[in-house]
């Protein structure tokens, strides 16, 4: 590919990235304080939830399907690992046991939705509300705090000066750039979302497919309940509420297509950060949250709004 | 055409920061030389912090320090408010009062704070102690008024209206929230002293004016007996209260709430509310930024600042 | 003659072009008062190009309208409807959970005041109407509670509050029974003698002597000719739908007949499908004709394992096979061409080399890792192969023409390593040169060893290509001919089922 060609392909890409630049370069004239090297491990580790959460959800996305069940997963995710890990298990096993259950209630949403035949904003509704009470009600809807070091390392550790939640956040962007380009899993996550009839009549197998993405998305909100909890000590079940509604903006901001069959998982990261450096640069400035909450909305109004003039454009 | 469309997004990025920039530069005007002290609230939504930024602004008017306002847009989001913490931490402001959204969440940043040199003042609810102590940080004062003491006041009073004998229900706050924990226990504990008084359900309905209405309408409906009600806060009572207006019930039970708003006081006077225990947030705001700026002076100040908690009844407003 | 004061519509060289199609080549028709005038012709003539012009869903590309002797342009279908001009399609156009009145006056319902609807009169006014066409159906009955034929009557009902001169029926009699069926022609011929003047579509032959007065055919979007319906007989109608010079060039290879991979027994599908037998040889393609809707497409999926079987046998290469799903049909050597590659046989967003890949992932794959530069080489080799116009492997498909769009269907199977090929519509919508290419492709497949059903509504297609043909009627094999003794004619007569 040459470079007019790679201009071409990621063309919409590029659009996201200049925006996310210049957005940085204006606070960087703004403020003194945006551009050092704290800051910046400051912006990824406040982006990397999100950023998280947001990578499942563009695998959803794609599908032309949505979960609106992060949030609540999350939280029920994290209140099952915090009592784990407050029971005494070893790291690795409270890490599994909040990666299981995300994975749990997402399968749960994929087979509604394939074998159910629900509508996936029906099915991830209901999980919505299912998973909080779950979470509630396993907690007695008290946060459940008190962990060993070794378990907080996840969220305060750094290795090589990089906090922990950037290093997970890392791998789990080149694990999911990996799995969307290169393998058949995020082959048939474009084809099912591209046409999902025409994907079943080439021997896709749908439901499997379908239901596996809702799984991964599911066990991505475990994983961000794990670096959440060990970030505030604590994890609460009222935790992660609104929070798909964050992971949908990183993911369209991307230019991932609602309508499914499109969008890139490096899209979603500059999404999630574009969210994220907002936050903080606004919050430098020392601007008014409700202010805050107007810039934010307009940024993703406007983002969508170019990409889908881009898309016309390139048609 | 293409590279025009690739401009447009920056470009409207750029109209928007300078828009935002423009109206928070307003808000700055009054800004002057000298400390800044940032006040990170749990909303701004909500008349009680409201007040407080109104103490807040008054103490760092009179003190000349720059005051930066920040709340997270959700009550409960913990992890927000720790982002602005952190934030506020990376802008190098000399002091933050919080109030926290969350009891123990927000000790790893506080700790973050201490090792930047920056004091933190909470107000409202308190930090665990217990949490604080086992990771090395330190609060340097709380600002708030005693909640147990509120919770015991209420209980008494109940007991007194109830002249020792009725059925009570309870609206709990948010579950795991220091501030409610600490008024139910208070009130729980007034209510030891009088056998004949039995609580037959206590339930949370989240801080919220309209579940309120919706908790204690179900209530009404399984305990029709009920004789009194005590809410941890005023906008779950207010939203009672239009409930029992609801069932022709008004007068009839006792309801007690909690921070006396305003519009609790108008229930008051018109005796669709009992009393309701007083807060002052604006106090406390006002205390906050002082004490801070004390600290900042290298005085010393103490551990817990109380700030006066007193009941309000009809005979107080008339 | 006086014929023009009983004539009240004439069209008169009609054409319809689309992008790259014409649809209607100066069509004359004419429709006098209280006549049923039947429309007939094979699908694709152009029947329903033609009525939808006259209810304003089309815009004719020149000719002109003379409604009542004046020359008129109809704009809209909410003109045609000022004009009195009423259609009823096949599929029926009703609020299912309003009742009956509220459907027939849909939009016009009487006001006591603007805003609020006068029920009763509403009620009474739809009743008068009901009454008139003699059919016990109440006014005030939910439409999702009527029986098909009943859902109809309120559609004509309808028509006839909106004081319709016309009435265009789309092939009014598909979903009825006998019964049903005399009770409609009693209301038809009421209707005849109250002036109203009907045009009528159908394929049932035998039902056009019973109810019409003159028929019209069309064919391939061209004029044929008008009959009165007593001077005619339903062979001369037949050759009139089918007589056509084959001026297309089919460059048919016969291959030796090979070892038989596919046998089906007695495959049923509830309401669909039933009594299906037939087998399939190696280098042969077996033609599959009939009408839209005679089972064909159904046939194709229930085979693939893309739809359930209720009961039956498929042997596929002498192995009584369980087909669950496309991908069990997929290893076992059978591929679908699918009737419209866009809905159903290509991700459109998706490039060119995804989509020849998407049926074979396995083969380039090692524990899920998909190896791009095998899909590469393989996505290069069918474009070199089948001489796919692209300007590269990584091209959308969306931007592919018609025919090499077909060609990547195509690459998909072959990829696949199919040997048992079912094209639906093979070359629907694609140009002369692009068919002939396709043709030559099956010739190829056919040579090295595959069998090919074709399914094709177009009878030059399915004489020129088949070894052999089967004719569908209503679910059912109602005919199977050699390729050297069939004829247009016959196939169609045994389409029609007459």
């Amino acid at each position: 590919m040459n470079l007019k060609d790679m201009i071409h392909h990621y063309g919409r890409q590029f659009g996201t990235l200049i925006g996310l630049l210049i957005l940085c370069t204006v606070l960087w004239i703004l403020s003194p304080f945006f551009l050092t090297v704290s800051n910046v491990l400051n912006i990824a580790q406040q982006t990397s939830i999100n950023a998280i959460i947001a990578v499942g959800m563009t695998f959803v996305i794609i599908t032309a399907g949505i979960d609106l069940s992060v949030g609540s997963i999350l939280a029920f995710s994290g209140v099952v690992l915090a009592s784990v890990a407050k029971a005494g298990a070893p790291v690795p096993v409270a890490i599994a046991a909040g990666l299981a259950v995300g994975l749990l209630c997402g399968l749960v949403n994929g087979l509604l939705i394939t074998y159910g035949k629900l509508p996936p904003f029906i099915s991830t509704l209901g999980m919505m509300s299912v998973a909080r009470g779950a979470a509630l009600l396993y907690s007695d809807g008290r946060p459940i705090s008190g962990f060993s070091a070794s378990f907080r390392f996840l969220a305060t550790g750094e290795i090589l000066h990089i906090p922990m939640p950037v290093i997970i956040m890392i791998l789990v962007y080149l694990i999911a750039h990996f799995v969307l380009t290169r393998t058949k899993l995020g082959r048939y996550t474009f084809a099912i979302g591209g046409n999902e009839e025409a994907a079943l009549l080439s021997g896709v197998n749908v439901k499997f497919y379908k239901a596996a993405v809702y799984g991964i998305s599911g066990m991505l909100s475990g994983l961000a309940a794990v670096i959440l909890t060990a970030r505030l000590s604590s994890a609460q079940p009222i935790a992660g509420i609104m929070y798909e509604l964050d992971a949908i903006a990183a993911t369209v901001i991307g230019g991932t297509s609602l309508m499914g069959g499109e969008g890139t998982i490096v899209g979603t990261l500059i999404g999630a950060f574009i969210m994220g450096v907002l936050r903080n640069g606004l919050n430098l400035l020392g601007v008014s949250s409700f202010i805050q909450q107007i810039v934010i909305g307009s940024v993703i109004i406007i983002a969508v709004l170019v990409d889908m003039a881009l898309k016309k454009q390139s048609k | 055409m293409k590279s025009k469309l690739f401009k447009l997004l920056p470009m409207l990025m750029l109209l928007l920061l300078g828009l935002t920039i423009s109206t928070c530069q307003r808000g700055k005007q009054k800004s002057k030389e000298g400390a800044t002290i940032a006040l990170v609230l749990k909303t701004l939504n909500h008349p009680f912090f409201i007040d407080m930024q109104r103490g807040a602004e008054e103490a760092a008017d009179s003190l000349s320090v720059n005051l930066l306002i920040q709340a997270a847009e959700r009550e409960v989001d913990v992890e927000k408010q720790m982002q602005i913490i952190e934030n506020l931490i990376q802008r190098q402001v000399d002091a933050i009062c919080v109030a926290p959204s969350g009891s123990r969440e927000l000790v790893p940043v506080i700790l973050k704070a201490n090792e930047a040199g920056i004091p933190i003042i909470t107000i409202d609810t308190r930090v665990d102690s217990a949490a604080l102590v086992e990771i090395g940080a330190e609060v340097v004062t709380y600002v708030g008024s005693d909640n147990y003491e509120g919770g015991r006041i209420a209980g008494e009073f109940m007991v007194q209206e109830l002249d020792g004998t009725g059925k009570v229900a309870i609206l709990e706050g948010i579950p795991g929230h220091e501030t409610g924990d600490a008024r139910l226990r208070g009130f729980h504990k007034a209510l030891e002293d009088a056998p004949g008084i039995e609580i037959v359900t206590s339930q949370t309905a989240n801080w919220e004016r309209d579940q309120g209405f919706n908790v204690f309408q179900n209530i009404m409906q399984s305990h029709p007996e009920v004789d009194a009600m005590f809410a941890c806060n005023d906008l779950m009572a207010l939203g009672a209260i239009e409930a029992i207006a609801a069932a022709n019930k008004t007068g009839e039970i006792v309801v007690i709430g909690f921070d006396a708003l305003n519009d609790a006081k108008i229930a008051i006077k018109e005796g669709k509310m009992r009393g309701s225990v007083a807060q002052h947030p604006y106090e406390m705001g006002k205390i906050a930024v002082e004490s801070a700026y004390k600290v900042l002076q290298g005085k010393t100040v103490p551990e817990y600042i109380p700030v006066t908690i007193e009941l309000i009844t009809r005979k107080d407003l008339e | 003659m006086d014929m023009d004061s009983d004539v009240i519509l004439k069209m008169q060289n009609i054409c319809k072009t689309f992008p790259g199609v014409v649809a209607l080549e100066n069509i004359n028709f004419d429709l006098r008062r209280g006549e049923v005038h039947i429309l007939l012709g094979e699908n694709g003539a152009g029947k329903s190009t033609l009525v939808k012009i006259l209810s304003g869903a089309y815009q004719k590309t020149s000719g002109d309208i003379l409604f009542e002797n004046k020359e008129i342009e109809i704009k809209n279908p909410g003109h045609a409807q000022d004009l009195g001009i009423a259609i009823i399609y096949q599929e029926l156009n009703l609020v299912s959970h309003l009742s009956a009145a509220e459907n027939i006056l849909l939009g016009r319902e009487p006001l006591h005041v603007p805003g609020i609807i006068n029920r009763s009169r509403l009620y009474r006014s739809t009743q008068k109407i009901l009454d008139g066409l003699q059919v016990q159906i109440s006014s005030r009955s939910l439409v999702k509670e009527l029986g098909v034929a009943e859902q109809q009557m309120v559609e004509v009902a309808k028509a006839l509050s909106l004081h319709a001169k016309i009435l265009i029926m789309d092939e009014p009699t598909s979903a009825l029974t006998e019964k049903e069926i005399e009770e409609l022609f009693k209301t038809i011929n009421r209707l005849k003698k109250s002036g109203t003047s009907i045009i009528y579509i159908s394929h049932r032959l035998e039902e056009l002597f019973e109810i019409g007065d003159r028929v019209t055919v069309l064919r391939d979007g061209k004029y044929v000719g008008t009959h009165n319906i007593q001077e005619t007989t339903k062979e001369e109608l037949i050759r009139k739908m089918v007589d056509r010079e084959l001026t297309e060039q089919f460059p048919k290879r016969r291959i030796e007949r090979g070892e038989e991979v596919l046998r089906v027994e007695n495959l049923k599908i509830d309401d669909k499908l039933s009594n299906i037998n037939f087998s399939l040889h190696r280098g042969e393609v077996l033609g599959i004709s009939g009408l839209l809707g005679s089972g064909r497409t159904e046939l194709a999926r229930a085979i693939f394992g893309a739809d359930k079987i209720d009961s039956g046998k498929i042997y596929v290469k002498g192995v009584q096979q369980n087909i669950k799903s496309p991908r069990n049909s997929i290893n076992l050597g059978i591929g679908l061409l699918t009737e419209d590659r866009k809905s159903q046989g290509l991700i459109l967003d998706l490039s060119l080399k995804d989509n020849v890949c998407l049926p074979n992932l396995d083969q380039f794959s090692k524990f899920g890792v998909v190896s791009s530069n095998q899909e590469n080489s393989t996505a290069a080799k069918y474009i070199d192969e089948l001489r796919i116009k692209t300007p590269g492997l990584n091209q959308k498909v969306l931007y592919l023409s018609g025919g090499n769009q077909q060609k990547v269907v195509i690459s998909k199977w072959l990829c696949s390593h199919a040997d048992i090929l079912i094209f639906d519509e093979p070359t629907r919508g694609i140009d002369v040169g692009s068919k002939v290419e396709i043709y030559q492709l099956m010739n190829q497949l056919t040579a090295h060893g595959a069998a090919i059903i074709m399914i094709s509504s177009e009878l030059p297609e399915i004489l020129g290509m088949s070894d052999r043909i089967l004719v569908m009627h209503h679910g059912e094999i109602n005919g199977e001919f050699a390729a050297e003794e069939a004829t247009q004619e016959k196939i169609l007569h045994c389409a029609l089922g007459v």
